[in-house]
């Protein structure tokens, strides 16, 4: 059709077009052909950046390798603990409640301590307690809580009836046995208790850490106690921990079940895990600080580079560049720059965070998110930083912009 | 036929006291002509020079390039004119410095939207055109001061512009070189390019078929129109 109307197209208006993909390499020739203020300029984006992404990086490898160690400690073990009376006294679990939970289908393990209303010494000179709590327990705790002797064995069929102790990893550092060498004692309700292993720490049972464990029956026959369950430790299938949970209170004590505490012990240390709030949104402040300094010296760098490109700006508005196409170019080009910095701060802020996870043995988790987020916000901060340069650029009038020494 | 008719063209700027760079100038440019403007500096001619490649638009009066009205068209609107009507020249080249020869001839095609590869190819032929064929790929800023105005040069005949506007481009040159340029100028109107040369240069000007006084703002002599049609010649 058009060929057929030769003489009204001619005369029809001519635009001018940039393509979009020359619009971007035009954005960055200004780069390339300037390359030591590049990177310069670019740097100031990238520290910001940088120190962001290590402060979110770090504080996410902690929390990553905290939350390994949980998983490997496993979160299928629940704790039942007397709790407290209408009337505030510290209530007793039914001496038969151990026998009751082992009843329930998912749990596959269950042991039962008792706090011993007694107090253990180095010595039979001494008084000292130490804040050590004595505890009878049965043969099967070790299995329960899965721990591991550092030195010696657990109480067994044999050591259960007989005068002897295995020591929390906390109560053997107290007491001051770091070995079994020499046969060490320790003096509990006055009579001599042989120790026969010491516990490595247990991370979800720090009160055992703490305790002396004694067997039921050494309890009953050597120090008269009354062996009255206070405590049970529970393992149950992964996949039904929470139903399991719920029962727990009706089945270890039908008569009351709200003088029944039920925790997890892994949740407090997931809650551990949870990182100072506080301190991470500081450094990120202080990232965000460098980072809009980054952004300043940006805006500035392009106005030095307007006033310095004003030939070019004039050639490229007589080649049939628009006010648009102008401004287009130095945005673009404001956002180019500093998107890389913010691609070599998303490097070394990753850097940062796998060279300081792996000085401190922790897992290494970099958020990719944060990653992507931190390109995308520094592209986002050059172009807004581009904007007053770009138009200071359009604006410029064409034929002052040619003429020689403007 | 002709490319640039311009009636009656006046440009004042405002200040104290106010300046008429422009002062009722008529000019018609016929397709295929080669041509100088010239005057003295203050004459007005750069002035003119911006009119009639559209970077100012005069105070008052009627300009046409290729028969699209200039003179009242948006700033968007002559951009467009320039990038596919008017090829310029200037005495400092404005070359990209960093760029190769054939990418500096390619811009003169970069606000059309053609396409890379086209422009390329356009761009070389244009350098072969202009005599540089064998320093395509050459930095800009690695060529001779001849060299950089053939490729400033190329860079305004790529896109086969209704007319090229020369602001002296002999300005920068030594006397050999300039005057390879003026060849190179009468090559391609040759073959059919039309070119006006704007300078202060009388021995330049002298070398041109056509030749357009300028002073004060006014054309006082225009080899092309007998002298009685200018009252401010015939005045002399």
């Amino acid at each position: 059709m058009r060929r057929l109307l030769p003489r009204r197209d001619r005369t029809s208006r001519p635009r001018s077009k940039l393509r979009t993909r020359d619009a971007f390499t035009t954005g960055g020739q200004g780069l390339v052909s300037r390359k030591g203020r590049t990177v310069l300029t670019a740097t100031g984006i990238a520290i910001g950046i940088a120190s962001m992404i290590a402060v979110l990086g770090i504080s996410a490898s902690s929390k990553a390798d905290l939350i390994a160690q949980i998983d490997q400690l496993g979160t299928n073990l629940l704790q039942v603990k007397a709790g407290s009376d209408l009337f505030g006294e510290s209530a007793q679990l039914p001496e038969e409640a151990p026998a009751m939970v082992r009843r329930i289908n998912p749990v596959t393990e269950a042991t039962s301590i008792s706090e011993l209303a007694t107090d253990v010494q180095r010595n039979r000179f001494t008084d000292e307690t130490n804040g050590i709590d004595v505890v009878a327990t049965e043969t099967h705790l070790a299995d329960t809580l899965e721990a591991e002797l550092a030195h010696g064995r657990f109480l067994d069929a044999e050591t259960k009836t007989l005068p002897t102790v295995v020591l929390g990893s906390v109560a053997a550092e107290r007491l001051g046995i770091t070995s079994l060498a020499g046969a060490p004692t320790v003096q509990i309700g006055g009579r001599t208790f042989a120790v026969i292993g010491i516990l490595h720490p247990l991370p979800l049972n720090p009160d055992i850490d703490r305790s002396v464990l004694i067997g039921n029956e050494a309890a009953q026959t050597h120090l008269g106690a009354e062996v009255v369950p206070t405590a049970i430790y529970i393992r149950a299938d992964p996949v039904h921990v929470e139903s399991v949970r719920e029962v727990l209170p009706r089945t270890a004590n039908p008569g009351d079940p709200n003088e029944v505490n039920v925790s997890r012990p892994s949740d407090a240390l997931e809650a551990r895990a949870e990182v100072d709030k506080n301190l991470q949104n500081l450094l990120l402040g202080l990232g965000g600080v460098a980072l809009l300094v980054g952004g300043v010296g940006i805006a500035n760098v392009m106005i030095i580079s307007v006033l310095e490109r004003r030939g070019e700006i004039g050639l490229r508005r007589a080649l049939g560049a628009n006010r648009s196409h102008v401004a287009i170019q130095f945005v673009l080009e404001s956002a180019a720059l500093a998107t890389l910095g913010g691609i070599l701060g998303a490097g070394l802020g990753a850097g940062v965070t796998v060279a300081y996870a792996r000085q401190q043995n922790w897992r290494v988790d970099v958020p990719l998110e944060a990653l992507s987020l931190g390109v995308v916000a520094a592209l986002a901060l050059g172009a807004l930083a581009g904007l007053y340069p770009a138009t200071r650029a359009a604006r410029l009038d064409p034929a002052e912009a040619v003429r020689p020494g403007a | 036929m002709s490319v640039l008719e311009l009636t009656d063209i006046t440009k004042h700027y405002l200040g104290s006291p106010p300046v008429k760079a422009l002062d009722g100038v008529t000019l018609s440019i016929d397709r295929g002509a080669l041509l100088a403007i010239v005057g003295a500096s203050g004459s007005g001619k750069s002035t003119l020079l911006n009119i009639m490649g559209t970077l100012d638009r005069p105070t008052s009066g009627q300009a046409f390039v290729d028969d699209l009205p200039v003179a009242t068209m948006s700033d968007a609107a002559l951009a467009g004119v320039r990038s596919t009507r008017i090829g310029f020249v200037f005495q400092q080249f404005h070359l990209l410095e960093g760029a190769s020869a054939v990418a500096n001839v390619a811009t003169g095609l970069l606000y059309r939207g053609t396409n890379p590869r086209e422009r390329r190819a356009r761009a070389t032929d244009a350098l072969q055109r202009v005599g540089l064929g064998h320093r395509v790929d050459h930095k800009a800023s690695k060529l001779s001061g001849g060299e950089r105005q053939r490729v400033a040069i190329a860079r305004a005949i790529v896109g086969q512009p209704a007319i090229v506007l020369a602001d002296e481009p002999t300005g920068n040159l030594d006397s050999r070189t300039s005057e390879a340029i003026v060849d190179l100028l009468h090559d391609l109107n040759a073959d059919g390019t039309t070119i006006a040369v704007i300078t202060h240069d009388q021995d330049l000007a002298d070398t041109m078929p056509r030749q357009v006084t300028l002073r004060d703002g006014k054309i006082v002599g225009d080899s092309a129109v007998p002298a009685t049609h200018h009252e401010p010649a015939a005045a002399r």
